[in-house]
């Protein structure tokens, strides 16, 4: 069965810490180096085999070079914290690429936003590739607590935003983009958003203040990240629901990323 | 399995299994909710190693299942609260049966209600529309994430006693239904769907629990309480199974917290003729082919040749099962 996608062990071939607990695990996988697409994700498990904990975590893939691929890991609970302590040399057990890219071949724009919410910039460096390679220009408006937290690798046309004023705009990358939309200075933007629920509820407002169209990645719980155990629904916005008879959507296989119009946070 | 019976001479172990009429591949099921209705997991898993799959539970209507969160992890084993999410029994037998038609496995249909005449009601609008590989119905008693049906059949010796009547009468197809932990003892449940003319028992559904955020007071499920399964329900189901399996004649089908060939076998041992592999689906999709393979290493390796040799071959000393143990 030579067509069949399981999951694979995946050596670590390099651990860069960003920050205390903010690290990124390069590892080996060619399939998921070369198929990936901006905005999709991995599901990973913390610990080779079945232990505890017992479920993977899903990552949007950092990055993709030759034969690897890149996560970025923030330690906030137990299987993250194991994972972020992931060394050289060890193996992690990967399933991917999972989910749907990025939808930035859309023609409703000409300018991109790329608005980054903490560890939000998982897919940001591979959206900014890609944007690069179809020459569409782009304004990155990245916002954290504080500035040591900022994975700055691989981005351009930044604009920071951080909590404590330790660099850049003192106050939130929102209200930092508002600033931008109010002057008129970005043509014909879309907003291209991942972070934390509050920034994306913003997002999500700020777009339809502006009538600019704008795309959500979701962070949720997940199981089996491939539409199996319909555990991450994202709630369809009242429309959807009666055009199509559905009340949620799955983060895993119907998104991550989904119009900010069609979804309510 | 492939070249064992070449294998230094040994001859190959025999996994298929006999449930009524029906032969099964190898006595690996994967179990309801854990495997879609086969094609979202096709890219994943080698289907046709399974001795067979029961399908995401079908009701009369669709249903959207609960609000998030749906799923939370916990110590070795994972909450979850989806309300039963399907796609009704129309769009089932119109796209989903047929689709899983075309593998070469058994396809056994979970049904889920509220009242006796929805259970029957989708038992015979399936049975009207089978395919070649339905083996049978697997009858979800025990949902604990519904406020209405479920449970309250699965807690109730007398109606999961009607109920299981009522759908014999419907069918001649493997009727399995599936008990909860949920209660003082499942030996009357068992009984009860012995008398009923049921084919087999499958057991355990999730146990009902609960996860707390601290900091807010909030429960971490939407709806407060949530199913328990994976490898820590494991001791509970091997003691269910092995009470279910003194308690009744009729086969009995083995389930919570397997992940491995080895865990599938504690199972076989405490009585089980068949095994089903659940949560496991979740973190691996082809948890129960590497089960089913597993299991021919096993018995290669310990020269047993029939699944049915290792079916409730519990050893318990003399003395004790004297003393009531």
């Amino acid at each position: 069965m030579a067509d069949l996608f399981l999951s694979q062990r995946s050596l670590v071939t390099k651990r860069r810490v960003i920050a205390p607990g903010l690290v990124t695990l390069r590892f080996q996988n060619p399939r998921i180096a070369r198929e990936t697409l901006a905005g999709q994700f991995v599901n990973v498990l913390p610990k080779v085999g079945f232990g505890d904990p017992m479920l993977r975590r899903p990552f949007s893939v950092y990055w993709s070079e030759g034969d690897e691929a890149e996560i970025i890991v923030q330690a906030h609970g137990r299987g993250t914290g194991i994972l972020a302590e992931t060394r050289e040399g060890e193996e992690l057990d990967v399933l991917g690429p999972l989910g749907k890219p990025w939808m930035y071949q859309s023609a409703d724009y000409e300018t991109a936003i790329l608005l980054i919410g903490g560890v939000g910039v998982a897919s940001m460096p591979m959206l900014t590739r890609a944007l690069e390679l179809e020459e569409i220009s782009f304004q990155t408006f990245y916002g954290a607590r504080t500035a040591s937290l900022i994975a700055r690798d691989r981005l351009s046309n930044l604009h920071i935003a951080t909590d404590d004023g330790s660099e850049g705009f003192h106050g939130s990358n929102v209200m930092l983009l508002r600033t931008f939309l109010e002057k008129d200075g970005i043509e014909k933007p879309k907003i291209f958003a991942c972070g934390p629920t509050a920034m994306m509820r913003a997002a999500q407002s700020l777009a339809a203040e502006f009538g600019i169209p704008c795309e959500l990645s979701l962070e949720t719980e997940m199981a089996c990240g491939i539409g199996i155990c319909q555990g991450c629904p994202v709630r369809n916005e009242e429309s959807i629901f009666e055009q199509s008879g559905r009340r949620f959507r799955l983060v895993c296989t119907e998104g991550p990323s989904f119009n900010a119009k069609e979804i309510v946070l | 399995m492939k070249n064992s019976s070449a294998t230094n001479g040994k001859v190959a172990p025999d996994l298929s299994v006999k449930l009524g009429t029906v032969t099964f591949k190898n006595p690996v099921l994967v179990a309801s909710g854990t495997f879609g209705y086969g094609a979202e997991a096709k890219q994943w898993c080698d289907i046709e190693q399974l001795g067979g799959i029961v399908t995401k539970s079908v009701s009369w209507k669709p249903r959207m299942g609960n609000p998030p969160h749906r799923i939370i992890e916990t110590a070795s084993g994972m909450l979850n609260s989806i309300g039963l999410a399907n796609v009704g029994v129309h769009t089932f037998v119109k796209e989903k049966l047929p689709y899983l038609a075309q593998f070469d496995t058994k396809i056994i249909a979970n049904i889920a209600a509220s009242s006796m005449e929805e259970y029957r009601d989708v038992l015979e609008h399936i049975e009207a529309n089978a395919v070649e590989n339905l083996a049978g119905y697997e009858i979800n008693i025990s949902c604990p994430n519904v406020k209405d049906g479920g449970l309250s059949f699965g807690t109730n010796v007398e109606r999961t006693e009607e109920l299981t009547t009522l759908l014999r009468a419907s069918t001649d197809r493997i009727l399995m239904i599936k008990l909860t932990p949920n209660v003082t003892s499942v030996a009357p449940f068992a009984q009860a769907c012995e008398r009923a003319g049921a084919d087999a028992v499958s057991l355990i559904n999730t146990l009902v629990g609960m996860s707390i955020d601290i900091y807010t007071h909030e429960p971490r499920l939407n709806t407060v309480t949530g199913g328990l399964s994976g490898p820590a329900i494991k001791p509970i189901a091997l003691a269910q199974v092995y009470q279910a399996r003194k308690a009744c004649g009729i086969p009995v089908i083995g389930m919570g917290g397997i992940v491995t060939a080895e865990d599938a076998v504690e199972f076989f041992i405490a009585g089980a003729d068949m095994v089903q592999v659940g949560t496991a689906n979740f973190v691996y999709p082809d948890a129960g082919v590497r089960v089913a393979e597993g299991l021919a290493d096993f018995m290669r390796k310990q020269k047993i040749e029939r699944v049915s040799d290792l079916v409730n071959s519990l050893r318990v000393r003399a003395e004790l099962k004297a003393a009531g143990w």
